[in-house]
């Protein structure tokens, strides 16, 4: 992979996209993962779903951002992005507070990514990315050249996410507002990561 | 699932006002479609219950047939009207949905439904400033409405107007004493207003949350963090300083108990459970 590109995987656009679903009234957000080495591309590896209300008050963001920190200490990884979906589908440009935690990304992973979802292209049969993605240049996010972010096995990614919501398995995302309402829940989603790497055909090398 | 099960389903989720539309469209399209003789007058609730559900997942086919047997028993109800006026906001036909709430204000100034219906559509284009405008034009005349302080509350927060926000859920909290939800809510937004007298009050207003109801873990997780905001200030004298390490320290142990019942037995809880932890590991060894 070159300079600047982005790729992103199946098991993390999977689950953005299961939890812009699963919340189709509220704006949701979340983090982007890489269990790459830092390096001038940006592999995002998988995602971990936040919340699904006041996405702008800070405690429990802050509660986030710490506890997925300590995890990816542990899971050696890294944090490398962070998502949003806007309640309102005809807007999906970056909120204040979706550019204030990619500002607090960024600190730490300069080259890190802003990922915006474009609730209007979620629709069954829709042949593009439904994703918007920026990234820091000249101390402001600026849009992101199309050609250099990666979905590798596209038609793939999409009938797997298919197959999760014919299967019902959808229902098994967990963000962290959801493993506040109730702490078994678990918020690194073990049982759906499976699932989605099952689905995963590994003869096309896919991660 | 027999009829009576099936009533009392719906009835239960009524009464609650859980928005779970899927399940009512679930259990609702069979019982209209199935047992409607058997439903008595309870059938009319249930269409326009059903009818609210189905436009929430894009059935306009089952909420089309529901408006239209409400439309034939009601003619001329203006609360069948606000049905029919939903049906179009969900059909984002705003403008026809705007005159049909209008004719119903005209014919009844005092329709709090309509007015409301009409903020929602403002908020469903955007239009955040307007919604706020007309919600405040709303709220002086009809000051006890809950359901209104709270929607405005969730829009100042949204825009960033924390302070507003929390005068909503000052009046909130004044009517719903009882309620930890208010409480925890007014100590997010006081902790998100920074600063050493809000973080305090912060923790205050998570104290309170939680001796309403003590398993509110972001209750807890808020009391735990402005404590430890607190104590870690170098405007404080040491016996604030002490007695907040106490504070944190308790809900610390709290965080760590819940977390070890919560993971019993549940192997995928592990990574969850080990996170917290170290997280509360770690803040401990900045506070001291």
């Amino acid at each position: 992979m070159k300079m600047g590109e982005v790729e992103l995987s199946c098991l993390a656009y999977a689950k953005m996209y299961l939890h812009a679903s699963q919340f189709p009234r509220s704006s949701v957000n979340g983090l982007l993962l890489s269990s790459s080495p830092a390096g001038a591309a940006v592999c995002i590896t998988d995602c971990v779903p936040l919340l699904h209300s006041h996405l702008s008050l800070a405690p429990i963001t802050q509660l986030a951002l710490t506890q997925v920190d300590v995890w990816c200490s542990q899971t050696q990884q890294r944090i490398v992005g962070y998502y949003q979906a806007n309640a309102c589908v005809s807007d999906s440009s970056p909120t204040p507070c979706a550019l204030k935690i990619a500002e607090k990304i960024f600190e730490q992973c300069n080259n890190a990514v802003l990922l915006m979802i474009d609730g209007e292209k979620m629709f069954p049969g829709c042949r593009v990315p439904p994703i918007v993605m920026y990234e820091r240049k000249d101390a402001r996010w600026a849009l992101k050249d199309k050609h250099t972010i990666m979905l590798r096995q596209w038609e793939e990614t999409c009938s797997i996410v298919n197959q999760l919501f014919s299967s019902g398995d959808q229902t098994l995302l967990v963000d962290f507002d959801s493993h506040l309402d109730d702490i078994t829940k678990d918020w690194t989603n073990q049982k759906l990561n499976a699932k989605i790497m099952e689905l995963i055909s590994p003869a096309n090398g896919n991660v | 699932m027999n009829i009576e099960k099936m009533r009392d389903k719906l009835r239960k989720w009524r009464e609650e006002n859980f928005r779970n539309s899927e399940q009512i469209v679930d259990v609702g399209e069979e019982l209209i479609n199935e047992h409607a003789s058997k439903l008595g007058d309870d059938i009319w609730i249930i269409y326009e219950q059903v009818m609210i559900a189905a436009l929430d997942c894009s059935r306009d086919d089952l909420a089309w047939s529901c408006l239209q047997e409400l439309k034939r028993q009601f003619p001329d109800s203006h609360r069948v009207k606000r049905l029919a006026g939903m049906r179009l906001e969900a059909l984002e036909r705003y403008e026809d949905a705007n005159k049909l709430y209008d004719s119903i204000l005209q014919d009844d100034p005092t329709n709090t439904a309509a007015r409301k219906r009409k903020i929602s559509i403002l908020r469903a284009q955007g239009k955040s400033s307007e919604a706020i405008r007309e919600l405040n034009e709303y709220l002086e005349q009809f000051v006890g409405d809950q359901e209104a302080w709270h929607e405005l509350s969730e829009l100042y927060i949204n825009e960033h107007d924390y302070a507003k926000a929390a005068f909503c859920l000052e009046e909130l909290m004044m009517t719903n004493p009882h309620n930890h939800l208010y409480c925890e809510q007014y100590g997010e937004v006081k902790y998100t207003q920074g600063g050493l007298e809000n973080l305090e009050l912060a923790r205050k207003y998570f104290a309170q949350a939680l001796k309403l109801n003590n398993r509110n873990m972001r209750a807890l997780f808020g009391l735990y963090m402005s404590a430890s905001h607190v104590a870690a200030s170098p405007k404080v004298s040491a016996k604030v300083k002490k007695d907040n390490v106490k504070y944190a320290a308790w809900a610390a142990s709290q965080i760590s108990r819940a977390y070890q019942m919560a993971g019993r037995g549940k192997k995928e809880n592990k990574c969850s459970v080990k996170a917290v932890e170290e997280m509360l590991e770690s803040m401990q060894i900045t506070m001291s």
